[in-house]
């Protein structure tokens, strides 16, 4: 039992899932839709419509919120901010790689064994098929990071130990990537999301019959519920 | 060493860094903590509100965000320490043809669980266990502080005695209105810790 538990987070998937902002995110979102309003049910503070409506509400914010990330984050910030990094780091060596995901290709294969980089295994072939392509400078080092990965010189290749010396540029490209999807869902949670949110909400709400606001609140604590739809 | 030496500098120490080592509490962890800062923020630059309303609603969005904040990092200390543990005992009794497991390997899957179970299952019951009791409080605080101010500003001078207060008449309700007055009332979110978002 604990050794299926343990070889599976330690599995190269979900390894690689823990290293990605962008799926962590996604996770944790979509674990609020589900949990928040499974917990705003069980409140017995408050009565059952009431629950209700604020379970709904929560759940379509949530989900909202989880379109909206998945609208907005990978296309601008993840390429963007891939290839802002390029162009700042430019003088650190980083191959000139068309694009993020080819780039993170390179990366997983850079942190595989080179048996495991050459295993018949679909994934891999996924990865071995993204960097196949020219790189947007041919005469850039694409030869030499193919013969890094895959060429038959395994023993000069790059793994574990010239990682750490030759690597460095994809680990400055990773790492510029991860960062420009933290800032892109800091971005995209606490600024995005709410406002779009505020003007979906509402309508959906409605349609739903689900109406729930106190027309005249008096006490703080009322009209916080109010304001809430700023959420 | 310039400015723009130094942040070069930096950006790509945090790059690296990142790029080495990508924790799943960074990302939640910075959106928490943003969240705390702006949503609490906007609420006050609403000007459709009162002051003590806002400074009620953004309170609370602050406080949410900092119970989050705070569960994120307990879970993760917590938790991260087992992965040692585990790994020992793992690594204990394996076949000795397999390899043994890697302890950051471990700490780093439990590190994405700890968020999951954090976002899933501890901030919202943290949330509906202690939001509750401490907005009752504060709102308690705001009322009184409230009633102490009207009481300074009253005037007994020239108070008016005697007010006559105008008799209403509730009209009779037949059973059918009473029904169709039942299916129009809504449900009030109120006086309650329920919030959306966060």
């Amino acid at each position: 039992m604990i050794n299926t538990f343990v070889n599976a987070i330690t599995s190269n998937t979900f390894q690689s899932i823990v290293q990605n902002t962008d799926a962590c995110v996604k996770i944790e979102t979509g674990l609020k839709a589900v949990g928040r309003p499974a917990f705003t049910l069980m409140d017995k503070h408050t009565d059952k419509e009431t629950r209700k409506y604020a379970a709904v509400k929560e759940f379509i914010y949530q989900v909202l919120c989880f379109g909206i990330y998945i609208a907005v984050i990978p296309p601008i910030f993840k390429k963007g901010g891939f290839k802002l990094a390029q162009k700042i780091f430019k003088k650190e060596g980083l191959p000139a790689f068309k694009n993020a995901k080819q780039m993170l290709a390179y990366h997983d294969l850079a942190h595989m064994t080179p048996e495991e980089r050459l295993r018949p295994d679909q994934k891999i072939q996924k990865l071995r098929d993204l960097i196949t392509d020219d790189l947007v400078n041919p005469k850039d080092n694409n030869t030499k990071l193919i013969d890094y990965l895959l060429g038959p010189d395994k023993k000069g290749g790059l793994h574990k130990k010239t990682l750490e010396k030759q690597g460095k540029m994809f680990e400055l490209a990773k790492g510029s990537i991860e960062l420009s999807s933290i800032i892109g869902s800091v971005v995209g949670l606490t600024i995005l999301a709410p406002e779009i949110s505020h003007l979906i909400l509402h309508p959906i709400m409605n349609a739903l019959h689900l109406k729930g606001e106190p027309k005249e609140a008096k006490s703080p604590e009322e009209k916080t519920q109010i304001l809430d739809k700023n959420a | 060493m310039t400015i723009k030496s130094f942040a070069y500098d930096n950006l790509k120490k945090l790059c690296l860094s990142l790029g080495k080592h990508n924790d799943a509490l960074y990302a939640v962890l910075a959106i928490a903590m943003f969240k705390g800062i702006m949503r609490p923020t906007f609420t006050m630059m609403d000007k459709e509100s009162d002051k003590d309303t806002k400074k009620y609603a953004a309170f609370r969005e602050g406080l949410t965000e900092a119970i989050a904040f705070c569960s994120y990092i307990a879970t993760h200390k917590l938790i991260l320490p087992q992965g040692v543990r585990l790994a020992k005992y793992v690594n204990k009794n394996r076949p000795k043809e397999l390899p043994n497991v890697s302890v950051r390997k471990v700490q780093n899957g439990l590190s994405l669980l700890s968020v999951c179970l954090t976002a899933g299952i501890i901030i919202p019951a943290v949330c509906n266990v202690v939001l509750k009791p401490v907005m009752d409080g504060v709102a308690k605080v705001m009322n009184k502080n409230k009633k102490d101010k009207t009481q300074k500003l009253d005037i007994k001078e020239n108070v008016v005695q005697n007010v006559t207060v105008p008799t209403v008449y509730s009209p009779k309700l037949s059973e059918n209105s009473k029904k169709l007055l039942a299916m129009v009332k809504t449900p009030v979110v109120a006086n309650s810790s329920m919030k959306v978002g966060g």
